[in-house]
């Protein structure tokens, strides 16, 4: 009874998965839900913190301000993001790769890092700012709604870069010919047939910049000023001592979900009414520019990737500087490293446990879902997908605030505990690993696994012999992101800390609150390093493919 | 060697009857086809055999002991994949040598027996080779002799040749079949490729949405189709789908009102005549004949083909072989088409049964 055993084992793993999204997942989403509905002081039933998040200029300023921050930061992003992958595609651009590697560099720094950086360089005290103001050209500081989208801009475009470059690498050369051979000029043929033949990988970007960017915490928070968004605003509900109010925060989170849903949802609806499977007979060979052309190319391509990459190396150099307490003086030296190593090791160990821990986890729940979803297919598992998704749609601060809400009374106290920080980044880097593997699983074919069963191998050896390693590269490419991403994390370990669960990115940011940039910035290199060698180990791992990334 | 028995297996999916009560005896040593289209369910009950489908209902006996509940990996079923699934990360011989490893043999046991395993599909030097160094011919070569060295009580091959080009598959159809022979392993062998399926095999199965419209030998299945179905599957074949009869058995069509003493009874009757039994001439003996006009002749050297519009409607293929010595119509030439009695298959058209005419 073999076959039932087997059966068994998967329907065992698919009810821990439904388990792991019921408490993880569902309990604490539908806990903050039914909070929105409480009224703060009355403890009553109501709509009115809803109203109140609708309806009051407080808040509606805070929408508005999530929606300028989510297009802008998309529309910036497709900017910049587009014509570099036009170019880097289609034209002869030296370097191409040297460009992406610096993209996907750019991609896997954390945000707040680019936000302070661009402080450091633009703030009031920036010295760019004060350098150009030397040369008498007046910049105002870009604390606002435009350090934020310029934040967002510079940060999100290799979403659409990589997406847009990979697409148009595999649109077929001849159905441009054909549009051309029609008698539709250059620029007809790229609007009429190209855009919309990369208008899936284009807004697929776009989607990600978009949800990204409302639900990105550390931005606005750093380099906001006064500009509220929806994001800080729950924080800011939730944490403040005198104004703390669940109910409204609540209200605001769920605002932010449903912001977030609809925009998906519109995204799946502009994709699905066009199917563009591409029928790839030869590939699309770059062109040569004429000279001026190729130039004015060059200088776009590498501006854009290098301008991104400044926050990077602004803050690896302000590392180095000496400092004297929280103020930096002339010269070099390792002060900043030495301080955090006397002042704040546990904050670097705490880091590298929790990602390595909810990494550790990850990879294992992720690969037996994937592969679930990949080989068998049932009502549940189809749930079990969907539900999947609400971790892409629900920012961190949403979910940070769910479990604070949720995992606070016995038996499961886990407040302040470094338990839920793990828990919250396993949860929240769970589907992109279920993704990958189940991607990984269906290149896979059945077949094999099913030559090895009727040789003899029972089905979790013919798993463990055959199918798993031909899944470890893909594997160990998805624990590498999902590690790049876990040890980056801020907004929801900034809910869930305490002093002894501090992690780097929470210290960061309250070193960049309280001016201590210098501090902040050896932190930061070391989440620079460690992500850096986590690229270069992705690109090992999987035959240097930027698209791993995205 | 082993004999296997289905005996009325059926499996539903929702809103399909993917096998409806199909009942088959292979014996044993014989090379068994199932033949039929695409979602006819032959790869179902090929993989109900193997173990990796449950059926609803019905019952496997491997020499008469029930194999139903026995788990694939238990089963002793060597099997070959149209897309060779062989193992990529693994050499040649790991690959053949994995179902022996799985029993636990020496490993000198499993070198030896490898080697011949190799020898015996003639890739003898290619032990150490990894699959992508190999040509997909190889590949199947592999998978071949990776199901054969584990002495399988049946070997079930699905649609093995449809990934290899023109040549390659009649030349390894060839080699399998000499194989099977020559070890006298009980195989089924699917395919939707009637004429591999007339070459290879001992008994033809032939199924459609889910049933058995035929079992014979490829002469039986070729020159006595039992079902209309059958009838225009394999081989070409006309098919007049309705034609009235008259009370003592004279068949409506064409002049002559032959008389077939079978079909005495009914009122219709569906007629099919294979277009090499056409005859392009009057003289013939006990004929329906017809008056028409080429539409089309095609030449090809050894035979013409000829589509002839007939005066009533009807459109005839029929071939005539040596055309350089007996005369080729051209297109638009009036001719007479004959068929001969003895030629004709009848079939009731309500279900499309076999009706035998008496000789």
């Amino acid at each position: 009874m073999i076959a039932r055993l087997r059966l068994d084992f998967w329907a065992g793993v698919l009810l821990f998965a439904l388990a792991i999204v019921a408490g993880l997942l569902v309990w604490p989403l539908s806990t903050i839900l039914a909070a929105s509905f409480i009224d703060n002081r009355t403890g009553a039933a109501t709509l009115g913190n809803y109203a109140r998040v609708l309806f009051q200029p407080f808040f509606q300023t805070a929408l508005v301000n999530s929606m300028i921050v989510g297009f802008g930061g998309m529309l910036g992003a497709m900017v910049l993001g587009i014509p570099l992958a036009v170019f880097t595609a289609r034209y002869v651009i030296r370097g191409r790769e040297f460009l992406a590697t610096l993209a996907v560099l750019a991609l896997v720094s954390p945000p707040f890092i680019g936000a302070y950086a661009w402080i450091m360089m633009l703030g009031r005290n920036g010295f760019v700012r004060l350098a150009l103001e030397d040369f008498g050209v007046p910049v105002p500081p870009i604390y606002g709604l435009f350090g934020i989208l310029l934040v967002f801009s510079l940060k999100f475009y290799p979403f659409v870069f990589l997406l847009t470059a990979s697409s148009l690498r595999t649109i077929n050369p001849a159905i441009e010919e054909a549009a051309e051979g029609l008698g539709a000029g250059v620029w007809r043929r790229f609007f009429k047939v190209t855009l919309p033949l990369v208008f899936p990988a284009v807004s697929a970007g776009a989607l990600l910049t978009f949800v990204l960017s409302i639900a990105d915490f550390g931005t606005p928070a750093i380099v906001g000023g006064r500009v509220r968004v929806l994001a800080t605003t729950a924080y800011n509900l939730f944490t403040s001592e005198m104004t703390g109010n669940p109910g409204l925060a609540s209200a605001t989170s769920m605002v932010l979900i449903v912001v977030s849903m609809i925009v998906v949802a519109l995204q799946r609806w502009a994709v699905g009414r066009r199917n563009v499977a591409g029928t790839l007979v030869r590939k699309p060979v770059p062109k040569r520019l004429g000279l001026p052309a190729s130039i004015v190319a060059h200088l776009l391509c590498y501006g854009i990737v290098l301008v991104s990459c400044m926050p990077s190396l602004v803050v690896i150099y302000t590392s180095f500087r000496r400092t004297s307490g929280p103020v930096f003086q002339p010269g070099f030296g390792f002060d900043s490293y030495e301080r955090i190593l006397r002042e704040i090791p546990h904050v670097i160990g705490n880091s590298a446990a929790y990602s390595l821990t909810a990494v550790a986890l990850i990879v294992v729940t992720g690969t037996l879902i994937g592969y679930i979803l990949a080989r068998r297919e049932s009502p549940l598992a189809g749930a079990l997908d969907g539900a999947l998704l609400v971790p892409y749609i629900v920012p961190g601060v949403v979910l940070g605030l769910a479990f604070v809400v949720t995992f606070n009374v016995k038996p499961l106290e886990l407040t302040g505990t470094a338990t839920i920080i793990v828990l919250m980044l396993f949860i929240r880097r769970l589907p992109y690993a279920v993704r990958s593997s189940a991607a990984i699983l269906k290149q896979i074919r059945g077949s094999i696994e099913e030559a090895a069963i009727s040789l003899g191998a029972a089905p979790g050896r013919a798993f463990l012999r055959i199918t798993l390693p031909l899944m470890v590269p893909g594997v160990v490419a998805g624990a590498l992101m999902s590690f790049i991403t876990a040890i980056n994390e801020l907004s929801s370990s900034l809910i869930l800390y305490v002093g002894r669960t501090m992690t780097m990115p929470v210290r960061i940011y309250l070193s960049v609150l309280d001016g201590e940039f210098g501090t902040a910035a050896a932190l930061s290199t070391i989440l620079l390093v460690a992500s850096g060698l986590a690229v270069y180990a992705v690109f090992w791992v999987s035959g240097r493919n930027e698209n791993a990334f995205v | 060697m082993a004999r296997v028995d289905l005996q009325h297996i059926s499996k539903s999916y929702p809103g399909v009857k993917a096998l409806d009560d199909v009942d088959l005896a292979v014996e044993s040593g014989e090379f068994f086809t199932l033949l039929g289209p695409s979602g006819c369910g032959k790869t179902t009950l090929l993989r109900t055999v193997a173990g990796f489908n449950m059926h609803d209902a019905g019952r496997i006996l491997v020499d008469g002991a029930r194999i139903d509940h026995v788990p694939a990996h238990r089963r002793n079923i060597g099997m070959v994949y149209q897309d060779y699934a062989i193992f990529p990360h693994m050499s040649v011989a790991d690959n053949v040598g994995f179902g022996l490893a799985m029993r636990g043999l020496p490993r000198r046991a499993i070198a030896e027996r490898v080697a011949r395993a190799l020898d015996l599909v003639q890739l003898g030097g290619l032990a150490g080779r990894m699959p992508h160094e190999l040509s997909g011919g190889q590949q199947q070569r592999v998978a071949l002799a990776r199901a054969m060295v584990i002495n399988p009580q049946i070997l079930l091959m699905d649609e093995p040749l449809s990934n290899l080009d023109a040549k390659l598959r009649v030349e390894l159809r060839d080699e399998i079949r000499d194989l099977q022979r020559s070890l006298g392993i009980t195989t089924i062998y699917v395919t939707h490729d009637q004429e591999e399926a007339l070459v290879i095999s001992d008994r033809i199965c032939v199924m459609h949405q889910g049933r058995v419209h035929q079992v014979g030998t490829p002469n039986d299945v070729y020159t006595r189709p039992a079902t209309i179905f059958v009838a225009s599957f394999i081989g070409a074949m006309n098919v007049v789908p309705e034609v009235p009869v008259g009370p003592g058995g004279e068949i409506g069509l064409g002049q002559g009102g032959q008389r077939v003493a079978a079909l005495a009874g009914r009122a219709r009757v569906a007629l099919a005549i294979r277009p090499e039994d056409v005859v392009l001439q009057t003289g013939a003996d006990r004929a329906l004949v017809l008056a028409g006009a080429v539409d089309k002749a095609t030449y090809a050297g050894r035979e013409a083909f000829y589509r002839i519009g007939c005066d009533g409607g009807l459109r005839v293929l029929a071939n005539a072989y040596r055309p350089d010595v007996g005369g080729m119509e051209s297109a638009g030439a009036r001719v007479a088409v004959a068929f001969p009695v003895s030629r004709l298959h009848f079939f009731d058209p309500a279900d499309g049964k076999r009706i035998e005419a008496a000789p």
